[in-house]
């Protein structure tokens, strides 16, 4: 195992502790958005598209230094996405080998696709409407792992257990038979899927097929390794082989033209090099170093190190496409407004993650890394489909059907990369309300049907439902409190009416704040968003003052008891 | 699952005069009757057990739970009455929700404890403390699970996951509640115990231990869609436990069952072997919402005892009260 496989495996290892939310005994200090905060192009994405100086700042500036020290190391070394594919190429590429003289060098011509889509997104980015989802390496690794593997190997894991679960009864070995997996599921996993395969399969063609031809975060690095200190020269000992040319995973060596028979080992592309080291490694007469300083000789002999044709044309056309789209964007009917007002229709199922910012400067920032549907312990956090558009695809929605949002839970803000969803402390998550529940009282137990249901009052961690008897209605029905109701969907998600529950959380009245208080902000609105349930009282006499809480119905008698 | 029907006298008064008595028939049925006068006219409807000094029906004891627990039990003849050596034994308290002791929604860990303590003794193979929680499950049964830590085993689960249960017919004719999920461990059990905290509920006045066992089943929603007493009911008639102990250390008294509501200190552990008696009892020592309350003013205990599950007529059954 060669040192860049090392430090790759570890980096990829890392990266999926992290997402998987593996206890701090395992990764330390390291926080759960390490990796992401390394991609270029989540930074870019929030500076640009989000109009935010990201806290991270530093450690992409670091990398990018980095970058015009030792070239596009970061790709063979941090990426969790080139990690990915180098592996998936292996797997690929076994028999290809043998049949294709130099499969390196094919695909050269894609290789301004890069700079196109990167110009591209900044396009979009400067008018607001961020597209970084669509093609962030770290956003696609953790969507890959996050949204397919992971729920896989739980659903295996789950599977193994079910069968285990006999035997380890009968052995009297609890930890086993009674252990429970919880499966998260989540939506869009087909198209997840299928934008994983289509990625993953360049690797048919070419090596590092995306690496090369399409990764907006590899052509920022590649602008700033152009020229590094640290590059790969080639002594006189080199007997013209061609062996490192074709082996090179990027194709970055001997690009002479595109046409793949000319091969000079002594021309590379910086810009493309990610310093895996391989081309040193199997060379037979050990001609190939990477070291600092002045060029060497034979490089100077050789003409002028080539570089990838990025003409105005394709510059200005990137740029105006992105530009283009954010307007499409903005002009559709469900252009992301963070306006309450008239004009702008919602669409009831976006409920965001509590914390979101104002929903327009949401989306800009949001790059759909979609760590925060991993760290959230009830699954209840979903990636949205196209109910609000193209430019909210795979945004995070609370889904309070498949699960409620845990009231002491402050794990989405935790992990959020880019604070589009703000960290909160638990004080403050209280009072970041999410949506109001909304009475189908056409479905309701007890409004329709007159059965004794309270189900939705019972499981209100924010005593939001208040049970009335009405003078023409036989038994007590409920109604919402919107000042207490936070919208965590503990009603919605344990209502027993099926299909459209009787009671269903909308984002009305949720509180979008892009700094300050919570707490002061729902004071403000005059919500009284609490949770705990005060300590019970304890006397012998109970007076009629004593009871706010339940109503005597007209007979006198206290709800369920009967003449 | 057998119902105990009680011998109703007056069919056999009925039998009877239908024939021509000899005189030793008569006098038999002129003494039979003269104790049954002295019994009471209540009495002449439901007899009460005439061997007073025996087991009673109902034991109440007051003092701090744990050891009431213990004396409860055994004023009831023990526990080897109930669980013999080697049985698989579940019990069931309520630790449903995640409010802390304070709020006296969930059974008092004492009480739990001491009934494991005392399944243990009488030679439980399997012992269980299960329910099937309504908050997240661990904060739920941390009180619970901390205080049967002298156990050393992993006694104390809440089971949430579909595996854990088993659908089974239920015997019901009328409403359409006819199927259920229940937990294989409670089916597979040879004895289950009812441990409910008293407390008062929205929907049907208290929860007690007849409410409770809707804690065993995995969709108990469904039961509100189908009249949550008349389910209760049906659902009793399948789990009926061997011994039931209701913790009213303290009562919910009102604002139940998540709370917070009044809570009464009540310092008592009422245990009977009849799950309706229990429930009863329960429902006449304590004081709800202010007031005191017959129970047959529960319309759960009320169609239980109807039904024959049991008896919710105290008045005439043997009870047996101690103070500690």
């Amino acid at each position: 195992m060669t040192f860049q496989r090392v430090i790759q495996s570890l980096s990829l290892g890392i990266f999926l502790l992290a997402l998987w939310r593996a206890p701090h005994a395992l990764l330390g200090a390291w926080p759960a958005d390490g990796s992401l905060r390394m991609d270029p192009m989540i930074l870019l994405g929030t500076v640009v598209a989000g109009r935010k100086l990201a806290p991270f700042l530093w450690i992409t500036g670091c990398i990018l230094l980095l970058c015009m020290l030792l070239g596009r190391f970061f790709c063979a070394y941090l990426c969790p996405l080139g990690a990915t594919i180098d592996g998936c190429d292996h797997f690929l590429r076994r028999q290809h080998d043998r049949s294709s003289p130099s499969p390196s060098l094919s695909c050269t011509g894609l290789r301004h696709l890069k700079y196109q889509l990167l110009i591209f997104i900044l396009g979009a980015g400067i008018l607001g409407v961020s597209f970084v989802f669509v093609a962030a390496p770290m956003a696609l690794a953790t969507r890959l792992y996050g949204l397919i593997i992971y729920p896989g190997l739980y659903f295996l894991a789950d599977l193994g257990l079910t069968t285990l679960r006999p035997a380890a009864d009968q052995l009297n070995l609890t930890a086993i038979a009674y252990a429970v997996v919880k499966a998260p599921r989540y939506d869009l996993q087909w198209l997840t899927f299928s934008m994983s395969l289509a990625l993953l399969a360049g690797g048919v063609w070419t090596p590092r097929f995306w690496c090369r031809n399409l990764c907006p975060s590899g052509a920022l690095l590649a602008l700033f390794s152009r020229r590094p200190i640290v590059r790969r020269t080639v002594s006189q000992d080199c007997s013209n082989c061609g062996l490192c040319a074709r082996k090179c995973p990027m194709g970055a060596i001997g690009m002479e033209t595109e046409d793949a028979k000319s091969i000079n080992p002594f021309r590379v592309n910086h810009a493309e090099c990610i310093v895996c080291l391989t081309c040193v490694r199997v060379c037979p007469t050990h001609a190939v170093s990477f070291r600092a300083g002045k060029q060497s000789g034979i490089e100077k002999i050789g003409r002028q190190t080539p570089t990838i044709s990025l003409d105005r044309r394709r510059v200005l056309g990137a740029g105006v496409s992105g530009s283009v789209a954010a307007i499409l964007t903005l002009t559709g009917l469900k252009a992301p407004s963070s306006a309450a007002g008239p004009g702008n229709p919602v669409h009831p199922a976006v409920i965001r993650p509590p914390g979101a910012i104002p929903e327009k400067n949401f989306l800009a920032r949001c790059v759909r890394c979609d760590a925060c549907m991993q760290a959230c312990p009830t699954n209840t956090l979903q990636p949205l489909g196209w109910q609000a558009g193209l430019s909210a695809l795979y945004s995070p929605v609370v889904k309070p059907r498949r699960g409620p949002c845990a009231p002491d839970c402050t794990a989405c803000g935790d992990v959020c990369p880019t604070g589009s969803l703000r960290p909160l402390h638990p004080e403050e998550k209280l009072k970041a309300k999410v949506g109001t529940a909304r009475i189908f009282r056409q479905k309701c137990l007890a409004w329709e049907f007159d059965k004794k249901c309270l189900i939705c009052d019972e499981v209100c961690p924010f005593d939001a439902i208040e049970f009335r008897k009405l003078p023409d209605m036989h038994i007590a029905v409920p109604f919402v409190n919107e000042k207490k109701c936070f919208g965590c969907g503990y009603c919605e998600y344990h209502c027993p009416v099926q299909a459209v529950p009787a009671i269903v959380v909308e984002p009305m009245q949720a509180l979008r704040l892009s700094g300050g208080s919570y707490r002061t902000a729902a004071r403000e609105m005059g919500y009284t968003l609490e949770t705990k349930p005060k300590a019970g009282t304890s006397t012998d006499d109970i007076g009629p003052q004593d009871l706010p809480l339940f109503q005597l119905d007209e007979k006198g008698l206290p709800p369920g008891f009967t003449e | 699952m057998r119902i105990h029907r009680p011998n109703n006298p007056l069919t056999e008064i009925i039998s009877l005069t239908g024939k021509r008595l000899n005189r030793r028939q008569f006098l038999k049925f002129q003494l039979k009757g003269a104790l049954w006068l002295s019994v009471g006219v209540k009495g002449l409807a439901l007899p009460a057990k005439l061997h007073a000094n025996a087991i009673p029906d109902i034991s109440v004891v007051k003092g701090k739970p744990g050891p009431a627990t213990r004396l409860a039990v055994e004023q009831l003849g023990g526990m080897q009455t109930f669980v013999k050596p080697g049985d698989k034994v579940v019990i069931k308290p309520n630790m449903s929700f995640a409010n802390g002791i304070v709020n006296a929604t969930n059974t008092r860990p004492e009480v739990v404890r001491e009934l494991v303590a005392m399944v243990k003794e009488a030679g439980a193979g399997r012992v269980r403390v299960l329910d099937n929680t309504l908050c997240q499950p661990e904060p739920s049964i941390a009180d619970i699970k901390a205080a049967c830590q002298v156990f050393n085993e992993d006694i104390v689960h809440a089971l949430g996951d579909y595996d854990f249960y088993r659908n089974i017919k239920l015997n019901d004719k009328w409403f359409g509640f006819n199927k259920t999920d229940v937990m294989k461990d409670v089916l597979d059990a040879d004895c289950l115990i009812a441990a409910p905290t008293a407390k008062s509920h929205h929907a049907t006045g208290v929860s007690l231990s007849m409410k409770g066992m809707m804690g065993l089943v995995f969709d108990r929603w469904t039961m509100h869609q189908q009249g949550l007493d008349d389910a209760i009911v049906t659902l009793a008639a399948l789990l009926k436990p061997k011994l039931v102990v209701v913790d009213v250390s303290r009562v919910l008294s009102t604002n139940g069952p998540r709370g917070p509501g009044k809570i009464i200190p009540m310092n008592t552990i009422v245990a009977s072997a009849d799950m309706v008696a229990a429930d009863a009892k329960t429902v006449e020592i304590c004081t709800w919402y202010g007031k005191r309350f017959k129970p047959r003013q529960i319309k759960h205990i009320r169609l239980a005892h109807e039904q024959g599950l049991g008896r919710m007529d105290v008045e005439n059954l043997v009870l047996k009260e101690t103070v500690l």
